[in-house]
């Protein structure tokens, strides 16, 4: 009974989070297919998007209600300010920590631990920076509700983080199918030294492909900010979220992580329909135990090169 | 070939530590008694609570409040002996507690001590003050059963969970017009123990229990805590799909927040209502004005803004911290001046043990609440208060035994 | 590093050759840390004022100070770039001195003696607060940083729920001690659950590890980052089981009460730290003993033989699942041990001292130590503890080792910690004491030979 009681109003909350994780997973996917490496950080990234949108709108807004196009101008300004901040952040990331590693052709585990040092040290220099209390994103619109679906009430918000994650998906999956960067990343996937032969710039495309994640990851922070706040340690549950989706779809395989995200988000909005919110992390992680158990490369399989 | 000369250079280093952690053990305990300026000599107060981690907000409120009334008592000078501050951070944690306490147990200047401001770390170093006789007053910690494990040390100068949780659903029910409740704690020992005293007096007060949940504290609020922040708007789904009338939240003011944006943004219109952990306003401030407008929130802590004695204490504290004092500054202000009151009586030799003795028929009327404890270590007199988020400010309402 | 450079299309400019020039290059990075410096020791922000904390770091004195500092450091690494060859040869006469001497087993033994007897003494200078630091915060995570070792520097997998193992044995003790709301069928003291709580540690382990070890490393990390996660939901939740988050008070300490025929002898350990100390310092040495031989031996080899190339080593007939079982169960029964001794000492538990944090310190204790280095372990887990509560007791006022000018905020402790990390997975990924076997494979990987963990192949491939 409790399952069908308010399905449709937690499939839709389940949607919209799924979106988010997927926009997020998408980030630890593709440095995974080029780099075989859990950007740790990544979370990081998320949170740097949600702190930049923040302070735009902040600056914005001021004490002003807005309405209208200033709504809609908001949206997407923050929006991008926020992606193009996750993606300086992920670039420079990438840079500073990642790259003298590669040059040494350290062990993996090195990798790991410096992902892990930068998401402690990033985290921490905003909360040092910008105060160590979550502030909300000024009101930059009126939320009201749009239509229903069987009794599940949709809102103006649904709707923003699923057209904009859907548009940012789509565009990924044809800039990774057709264009000749996504041809670099799927080849430097496949065989990164056989690509370097071929007169791929390896160094180039590694980077490209850490400030694409970026600026997704920076528009999820900003998008994720608009409902649930911005705080310094904002990114650790979602990236742990998304980086688990992005396993359950197959690691390394955009396709999976966008199917991967949407169907953590349900999977946990309707376990929690019967039991205790406390207990949602419990189902997501079973549901990946039980799903790596049967198929250890996740949903749809691993390899970046061969998503698409 | 190079490793090995680097593990010889490591271990000097290693050694060095060591010996520097011999050092400042012993240069620590080392200067007992010194002699302040004026030929006075010094004791120290001791404050353990939270001043790092996520909640360190609160122990930097309590910290600043003893410190302010450390040094009007030396301003002051009636006192036969100088007073200072010793803050050891626990972190607000289980595992922070010990290693704060011993570093004011070790310090015998240490006569007394303000704290811990939580409960589990009161549970933590409960013991080992006992067993140092160091007085330990709690100006916060409200989980029930901390008087029942037996330190001969502690006090309690709050009102517990009891005092809140029951009125609170009296008010709600009796006054705010609620009839059906939905409960949500967010599985801290806090949130959980103030969960139970509000659900025991429900069906007391005619309300009904139209669903509860637990929802964890999120990463965005707590560095490290591992609830979901997408969980609320779900959590609104229940809240809708239950016809419930109003909800009671059990827990701090940023994830409240977060809940109170996601009901009313799935455009839940009933009552909300909340303890003393919510008590903040950055709980408006996260949530929105708009969103948090006629909140009830209740809470040990009187009103030190409204309090017709509270002009002074809130200039000097401002003047001295350049902040307005937060939730339990005045509390821990008048925790450290009971101390201080009894410290009086004592002459100029206090000993850890006089202190102990002497405290448990203190009789202080502070600014916020008269400090006098029953057998049980808790205070005589509980009192709990009422407050209203009214366009976005935390306007006092009145005390809760006389409003309903 | 010059031929990716040479490489580059360069520009004809005069500043982009300027630029390219070595030194100077160096020179700017080391004041871009200079700068990055002065922002992490300037103030703390201001809510609602994004500005406030860059603007007034960056500004007179202190930026002067951090830049200053940052010109230093280029100094002394040009110095350094030109002068090692020199100083490498003139230490190489002490050094193979010292390496001469070290190889006779009379002088390693008197070393370790020596270490031993200051373990034993100096402790007994020190105040009760740095005693406690001593059992709780660097003994008991110097156990747990052991076992982890076993798991990560050995065998090489990246377990990163390795607390939850920690929480078993902790919440055993407390079952077998009845401080919990379920009640055992006989209640001893904490020293008699030691068994069942490595026991436990160790079925859980296996349990854990049955199914999840023939996944990838990567898949391993987070399916154990989601056991902790259970682990820890389940100790909340479970009210009528673990007492929720109020935890379980009055563990009893550690007690001996031989029986009256051997003269009814009885010692208590109490509440003080130095007994605590003694029995941790003796149960740690035997571990070490005791991996020691286990590095050693059929198993350690075979641990190595998986880091270095799992299908090589399946080849020669070693089964991986089962070694990479056996490692897990042993590293989590320390950790369960560990458990047993932290629950009887703080006599109270709660899950918050069991969270992925707490997993990650340990985690950063082998790194910062020496992955794959036993004696390393228990250094990292002495220094880096040492420094947190260092920095923790004396807050607010600067710390005299660093300039006053430079003081560390203890919020900002993790910062510090991550740029650590980075900076030595950089400049020296080893550790602090290093395992001579891993700093050999590192720099054998780094020559392009072999892998250095189980992970498979380095992450990217050479760059040209």
């Amino acid at each position: 009974m409790c399952f069908t009681h308010n399905f449709w109003s937690l499939t839709i909350d389940g949607l919209n989070n799924g979106f988010l994780y997927a926009l997020i997973a998408l980030g630890y996917t593709l440095v995974y297919g080029v780099l075989q490496l859990i950007n740790f950080a990544h979370s990081e990234v998320f949170m740097s998007g949600g702190f930049a949108g923040l302070f735009l709108t902040q600056w914005w807004v001021g004490s002003g209600t807005p309405g209208g196009a200033e709504s809609i101008a908001l949206v997407v300004c923050g929006t991008a300010v926020g992606a193009v901040t996750g993606g300086t952040v992920a670039f420079l990331l990438e840079r500073v920590a990642y790259r003298p590693l590669r040059r040494r052709n350290a062990p993996r585990l090195a990798f790991l631990i410096t992902a892990i040092g930068a998401s402690f040290f990033l985290f921490s220099l905003a909360g040092k920076l910008f105060g160590r209390d979550a502030q909300g994103i000024p009101t930059l619109y009126g939320n009201g509700k749009l239509f229903s679906v069987f009794g599940g009430d949709v809102h103006l918000y649904d709707v923003i983080v699923a057209g904009s994650a859907c548009a940012m998906l789509l565009v990924l999956d044809r800039l990774v199918a057709r264009t000749k960067l996504g041809q670099g990343i799927r080849a430097v996937a496949q065989d990164a030294e056989t690509a370097s032969l071929m007169g791929v710039n390896i160094d180039r495309i590694i980077s490209q492909t850490f400030v694409i994640g970026g600026l997704l990851g920076g528009a999820a922070g900003f998008l994720f900010g608009i409902a649930n706040n911005v705080g310094y340690t904002m990114g650790f549950v979602p990236g742990l979220k998304a980086f688990t989706a992005a396993v359950l779809g197959g690691i390394g395989n955009i396709r999976g992580a966008m199917l991967g995200g949407i169907a953590l988000g349900l999977v946990e909005n309707w376990g929690v329909t019967c039991v205790r919110n406390s207990w949602r992390d419990v189902i997501a992680f079973a549901i990946l135990v039980l799903i790596l158990m049967f198929r250890p490369t996740g949903l749809l399989g691993e390899r970046l090169g061969r998503s698409a | 070939m190079d490793r090995k000369f680097i593990v010889r250079a490591a271990l000097p280093i290693a050694l060095g530590a060591v010996a520097l952690t011999a050092c400042s053990g012993s240069s620590g305990s080392g200067s007992t008694g010194n002699n302040g300026g004026g030929g006075k000599k010094t004791y120290t107060i001791g404050f353990q609570g939270p001043l790092s981690g996520g909640n360190a907000a609160l122990g930097i409120n309590e910290k600043d409040g003893a410190q302010l009334a450390i040094d009007q008592a030396n301003a002051k000078g009636d006192l036969p002996f100088k007073l200072q501050l010793k803050p050891a951070d626990d972190q607000g944690s289980a595992d922070g507690s010990p290693p704060a306490a011993r570093s004011l147990i070790g310090d015998s200047n240490v006569i007394a001590v303000v704290g811990p401001s939580f409960s589990g770390a009161s549970d933590a170093a409960g013991k080992l003050y006992s067993q140092a006789n160091l007085l330990m007053v709690t100006p916060s910690a409200t989980l029930p059963d901390l008087v029942n494990h037996g330190f001969t040390t502690f006090y309690r100068a709050v009102a517990d969970d009891f005092a809140q949780g029951p009125p609170d659903a009296d008010y709600l029910i009796k006054k705010a017009g609620a009839k059906k409740v939905f409960l949500i704690d967010d599985t801290t020992d806090y949130g959980k123990g103030l969960a139970s005293a509000f659900k025991g007096e429900l069906s007391k007060a005619g309300g009904k229990l139209a669903g509860s949940d637990s929802a964890p504290q999120t990463s965005t609020c707590i560095p490290g805590a591992t609830g979901s922040t997408s969980q609320y708007p779900s959590e609104a789904s229940k809240v809708k799909s239950s016809g419930a009338d109003s909800v009671f939240y059990a827990g701090y003011y940023c994830d409240f927040a977060l809940l109170a944006k996601a009901l009313r943004n799935a455009g839940f219109k009933g009552q909300l209502m909340s303890g003393d952990g919510s008590d903040d306003s950055k709980y408006v401030q996260g949530a929105g004005a708009a969103n948090a407008n006629g909140t009830l929130l209740s809470c040990q802590c009187s009103d030190i803004a409204s309090n017709p004695n509270g002009a002074s204490f809130i200039s000097a504290y401002k003047s001295a911290f350049h902040v307005d004092p937060g939730a339990y500054s005045a509390e821990s202000f008048d925790v450290t001046n009971a101390v201080i009151s009894v410290l009086k009586g004592l002459g100029s030799n206090p000993t850890r043990q006089a202190v102990v003795s002497a405290f448990a028929s203190v009789n202080y009327q502070g600014l916020t609440k008269a400090i006098t404890f029953g057998s049980d270590h808790n205070l005589k007199v509980q009192t709990a208060f009422l407050y209203k988020v009214v366009n976005g400010k935390i306007t006092y309402v009145g005390d809760l035994s006389k409003l309903v | 590093m010059t031929v990716s450079e040479a490489a580059r299309p360069g520009g004809p400019t005069r500043t982009r050759e300027l630029l390219q020039h070595r030194e100077l290059r160096r020179l700017l990075g080391w004041l871009g840390g200079g700068v990055l410096l002065a922002v992490m020791t300037g103030p703390q922000g201001v809510i609602g004022q994004p500005t406030y904390a860059i603007s007034h770091a960056l500004r007179g004195g202190h930026l002067v100070t951090c830049l200053v500092v940052g010109v230093v450091m280029w100094g002394l690494s040009v110095g350094w770039s030109h002068g090692r060859e020199s100083v490498h040869a003139g230490l190489a006469e002490p050094r193979a001195q010292l390496r001469t001497a070290w190889e006779q087993p009379a002088v390693r033994r008197g070393f370790y003696l020596v270490l031993l007897a200051l373990a034993i003494f100096l402790p007994r200078l020190t105040g009760q607060f740095w005693q406690g630091v001593l059992v709780e915060q660097i003994g008991i995570y110097a156990l747990l940083a052991l076992g982890l070792n076993i798991v990560v520097g050995f065998a090489g997998l990246l377990d990163l729920g390795y607390v939850a193992f920690y929480a078993i044995g902790a919440y055993t003790t407390a079952y077998f001690t009845d401080t919990l709301p379920v009640h055992p069928p006989f209640t001893i003291n904490p020293f008699l659950v030691i068994p069942f709580a490595v026991l436990a540690a160790m079925l859980a382990g296996l349990i854990l590890g049955a199914p999840t070890l023939r996944l990838r490393g990567d898949y391993l990390a987070i399916v154990t980052l989601g056991f902790g996660e259970i682990i820890t939901i389940l100790a909340v939740n479970l009210d009528s089981i673990t007492n929720g988050s109020r935890g379980a008070f009055g563990i009893p300490s550690f007690s001996i009460r031989l029986p009256s025929w051997l003269g009814g002898w009885h010692y208590e350990w109490g509440l003080s730290s130095l007994p605590y100390y003694y029995l941790l310092l003796g149960f740690t040495v035997t571990i070490l003993v005791l991996f020691h031989l286990l590095e050693n031996s059929r198993v350690g080899r075979a641990w190595v033989a998986i880091r270095e190339d799992e299908v090589a080593a399946q080849a020669c007939g070693i089964p991986p699942v089962k070694y990479k079982l056996m490692a897990f169960a042993i590293g989590a029964s320390t950790s369960g041990f560990a458990g047993v001794l932290y629950a009887s000492k703080i006599s109270f538990i709660n899950p918050s001292s069991f969270t992925v944090s707490a997993s990650i310190l340990i985690l950063v204790l082998v790194i910062f130590g020496g992955m794959g280095s036993l004696f390393g372990s228990v250094v990292g887990a002495a220094v880096v503890q040492w420094f947190f509560k260092y920095v923790q007791k004396n807050n607010g006022a600067p710390i005299p080792l660093i300039h006053k000018k430079l003081p560390i905020d203890v919020q900002d402790l993790y910062m510090y910690v991550g740029a650590l990390l980075i900076l030595m997975m950089i400049f020296r990924p080893q550790g602090i004491v290093p395992s001579r076997r891993r700093a050999r494979e590192i720099s054998m990987a780094e020559h392009g030979i072999g892998g250095a963990d189980a992970m498979a192949a380095p992450v990217g491939s050479p760059t040209p």
